[in-house]
């Protein structure tokens, strides 16, 4: 070591280690998919012309950054925060990888954007429980339910949801707070077919827990194995397996409780 | 034309679960937060899904199958779309495929699975064994259609897709 001293090019080169690194953690964590974390990242780091070499799994993120001549000058790892799916993060990012090639952003700017993307405002939360309910009233009428079932799976999902918001509040494991929103979900929509109001093929009852099926990770699965991404996406269709596997728990113990 | 075609209480029932699968897709939408410039095309895009899978079943075609071509078709409406809205087409794939996720079916499966875990000597055990894998892999097959048919057309476009992007972006050889 030579001294405290650094240069110029390395403050820079760090503070573009940070960028990077924020920018693929902030993806990885809202639900993108490997290879998308890969590509929106190569090309931060391309318009800066840096090098870099990039590890990525589900919990943490590896990077090296390179020197001109192609060695590794430093490694960083960063921790992957706990994984909320916001599709407008990534939106956010895809858009700023774009514009920060086109009109020459600073490292100070990018930093910025990602703060403001970090804390984009979500849907109003009673938007979105009803309209994951008219969703479970939606999956009701594919099945063929009546409108009974139709308005009993509209109410199921939509305290479902809460159930589930509020066990994820108050710091339950996330499969747990699964089962208790399949629960909570087909308690209310069995107690259509259970009270008479509905016949007894049990379409409320099932359909109501369909909103909790993990789409994003079963799909991302797929296009990570397909990608060559091959641990992610086991990874990521092992978590897929496993809610649904909490649902179907879920979904079960109703089933003993009413009978059916 | 031929309007008189929606005299036939199939096509109106086919018309009703498709805007019913457009709500579904909506609700996920609303689940993954998606930006709220892209709401309308999931709507599009999850009822077109469910359209189509259901106009095929109708004409007889195998449920994974309707599923693959379901999921095909939203796969390449959501490049455009991309390109249109500016935001990455999985923001409009992922939520409209889900409401042709196979839920009953996968039910069905499990309660098989559960009543096979009971006596090997029962008169309804076969039955139930044939039922339960059949099940399994309508769900195996659906879903693997669904996940993969949807990023059929990324693959087939994926270098389109990137140049038709309007910057001047020249594509260097991949670091890492």
């Amino acid at each position: 070591m030579d001294g405290l001293r650094t240069s110029p090019e390395e403050v820079e080169r760090k503070e573009m280690a940070d960028v990077i690194l924020k920018t693929g953690t902030l993806l990885m964590s809202a639900g993108a998919n490997t290879g998308r974390v890969r590509t929106t990242v190569s090309r931060i780091a391309e318009a800066f012309g840096y090098s870099i070499h990039l590890q990525i799994s589900q919990r943490a993120m590896m990077l090296t950054m390179l020197d001109e001549n192609g060695s590794s000058v430093f490694t960083v790892v960063r921790v992957i925060p706990h994984h909320i799916i916001n599709f407008r993060t990534i939106s956010g990012i895809s858009k700023m990888s774009w514009s920060l090639v086109e009109e020459q952003w600073t490292l100070h700017e990018i930093h910025e954007e990602l703060d403001r993307l970090e804390q984009l405002a979500r849907f109003p939360r009673w938007q979105v429980l009803t309209m994951v309910g008219l969703a479970g009233s939606g999956f009701c009428f594919l099945a063929d339910g009546s409108h009974t079932d139709l308005a009993f799976t509209f109410v199921a999902s939509f305290i479902g949801l809460f159930v589930r918001q509020e066990s994820i509040k108050a710091h339950f494991n996330p499969y747990v707070s699964v089962f208790f929103a399949a629960l909570s979900a087909s308690l209310i929509a069995g107690a259509a077919s259970k009270l008479g109001l509905s016949d007894s093929q049990n379409h409320a009852f099932v359909t109501s827990v369909l909103f909790l099926i993990p789409g994003v990770p079963l799909i991302n699965a797929f296009s990570d194995i397909m990608d060559g991404n091959v641990q992610n996406g086991i990874t990521r269709g092992f978590v897929a397996f496993l809610i649904s596997f909490s649902i179907a728990l879920g979904i079960l113990t109703t089933a003993l409780i009413y009978q059916f | 034309m031929d309007w008189i075609f929606l005299n036939k209480v199939w096509i109106l029932t086919i018309l009703y679960k498709s805007i019913w699968g457009g709500i579904a897709a909506i609700g996920f939408a609303a689940l993954f937060n998606v930006p709220a410039r892209s709401l309308f095309h999931i709507f599009l895009f999850g009822g077109i899904g469910v359209l189509l899978k259901f106009l095929l079943l109708h004409f007889g075609a195998n449920i994974a199958l309707a599923s693959l071509i379901g999921a095909i078709a939203i796969g390449f409406l959501s490049i455009p779309a991309a390109h249109h809205k500016h935001t990455p087409p999985l923001i409009f794939y992922i939520p409209a495929v889900i409401p042709m996720i196979p839920g009953i079916f996968a039910y069905r499966m499990i309660l098989g699975l559960i009543a096979l875990t009971g006596n090997v000597k029962s008169p309804t055990y076969n039955t139930v064994l044939l039922e339960t894998i059949n099940y399994g892999l309508k769900v195996l097959f659906i879903l693997i259609s669904l996940s993969v048919g949807v990023v059929i057309p990324m693959l087939l476009l994926r270098k389109e897709s990137v140049k038709d992007i309007k910057v001047p972006f020249v594509k260097k050889p991949r670091i890492s």
